[in-house]
């Protein structure tokens, strides 16, 4: 054994733990050819017994007497507490009845005189025609579908408990122009020297399949394993007729 | 019903539970001593101890059913509350540092409670008194292990229950507690002459 591992055990022999009897062993032969560590196997009894003295010291102390008296007339109260206890539960009960019989009578009367209201609301929505959806822009439908809906407005009592919170994203520029057919375009590259000041006038796209090789005649990578491929692109034709620029389309 | 001194602290408990006063009483005459002694040796003060003591009954009455008696035993349940309890009043008198700040071990490791040596030739009282000082000046995180394991003579494994960490945890820290305690009890001049507070010989 070396000073460092009587160092590990030097507490425990010094306060007389249980350890095994060999290390036991070891460890005292290391104290009487070290006087370093027999001078700290002495400091640690020296410890031990003067910790010893004081627990000895402490040993007959208790808590005062009269606490126990308090502690139990703490207790007798809490008993005598009971009954009232009860007497007081029975009255929550009954405000709990009350107010069930009162909610259902609400209840009740607002469903009948929606019931009421109902029958001329149905005669004017037959008259008015149903908000055509698809002349709405994406951003128009976005803010539709954002709305706080009509629970949002109720006191919070009556929201229901909702089980998972979705977030509805608002759509980049690009996604809303293509969130209908999920397409991926280039942008509009020209087909002729001309000014953009030319389109003002207004013009047209058509939708057309090219060969994919014509991808290269504007620069753009083509997959040779798919050369024979068509590829989508929309041609931008002016007010003449001519066509003024090409985008893909994938 | 008188109850025998022989039924068991989760029985007395379980009857405390269900009204049984005299099973409270009981109880508290068992286990009142080793959380008094426990509160005074952890805070020093009387007062403390008093009131943690009361503290720990009244929330036995109270929240007693919380106890699992596979969890550990009566007694190392409410030395568990008492150690909340001194904590909470020490932390409010501003008497102790947080649990688990290791910052000032240092510091005091190299204070010395006393100048004189009260290992080798001071009177029994004198010696007492020393060891108490230097017992409550320890970081908190020790001095728990020394009180309960040291002073309280509770089992490495009831204070690992206690304080809710491991056995070999409570070694160490003990390990540890006691040598704050010998380079506090040991006098400077002693420290400075060795430089060190063990000394490594590999011999």
């Amino acid at each position: 054994m070396n000073c460092q591992r009587f160092e590990t055990v030097v507490s425990e022999l010094a306060r007389g733990q249980m350890m095994a009897a060999e290390l036991r062993t070891e460890a005292l032969a290391h104290s009487d050819i070290c006087d370093d560590c027999a001078a700290r196997l002495g400091d640690e009894q020296m410890l031990t017994l003067g910790l010893q003295s004081l627990a000895s010291e402490l040993e007959s102390l208790e808590a005062p007497r009269e606490l126990e008296a308090k502690l139990l007339e703490a207790f007798r109260a809490r008993t005598v507490v009971v009954p009232i206890a009860k007497r007081s539960n029975s009255r929550y009960w009954l405000a709990a009845i009350a107010a069930m019989l009162l909610i259902a009578i609400s209840v009740v009367a607002f469903r009948w005189s929606n019931r009421q209201g109902d029958e001329p609301r149905e005669a004017i929505k037959q008259e008015q025609p149903k908000p055509d959806v698809s002349n709405k822009s994406t951003e128009q439908l976005a803010q539709d579908v954002e709305k706080p809906p009509v629970e949002d407005s109720l006191p919070q009592q009556w929201k229901p408990k909702r089980v998972h919170p979705v977030t509805l994203r608002r759509p980049n520029n690009a996604a809303v122009a293509n969130h209908v057919t999920k397409e991926i375009a280039t942008d509009f590259i020209p087909l002729s020297y001309m000014s953009p000041a030319s389109l003002q006038e207004g013009g047209q796209i058509i939708r057309v399949q090219v060969p994919r090789s014509a991808l290269a005649n504007f620069g753009l990578p083509v997959n040779m394993d798919r050369y024979n491929e068509k590829v989508k692109a929309d041609v931008l034709y002016g007010v003449d007729g001519m066509a003024r620029a090409i985008r893909f389309v994938q | 019903m008188k109850l025998k001194s022989d039924v068991n602290d989760n029985d007395l408990l379980r009857l405390m539970l269900a009204g049984d006063e005299e099973a409270l009483a009981l109880l508290y005459r068992r286990r009142q001593g080793s959380v008094y002694r426990f509160a005074l040796q952890m805070s020093g003060s009387r007062s403390i101890a008093e009131d943690v003591t009361q503290e720990v009954f009244l929330f036995l009455m109270r929240e007693g059913h919380v106890f699992d008696d596979s969890k550990g035993t009566v007694g190392a349940f409410l030395l568990g509350v008492a150690r909340v309890h001194v904590r909470r009043r020490l932390r409010a008198e501003h008497r102790l540092e947080p649990l688990g700040d290791d910052a000032e071990d240092d510091d005091v490791f190299m204070q010395s409670a006393t100048d004189v040596c009260p290992l080798e030739d001071l009177t029994r009282a004198e010696t007492i008194e020393s060891v108490r000082k230097a017992v409550l000046s320890l970081p908190p995180k020790y001095r728990e292990v020394v009180v309960l394991c040291e002073l309280q003579d509770v089992s490495y494994g009831e204070t690992a229950e206690i304080l809710g960490c491991a056995i070999g945890t409570v070694r160490s820290r003990l390990h540890r507690g006691r040598a704050l305690l010998l380079a506090k009890l040991r006098p400077a001049a002693d420290v400075e002459e060795t430089g060190a507070t063990t000394v490594r010989c590999f011999a």
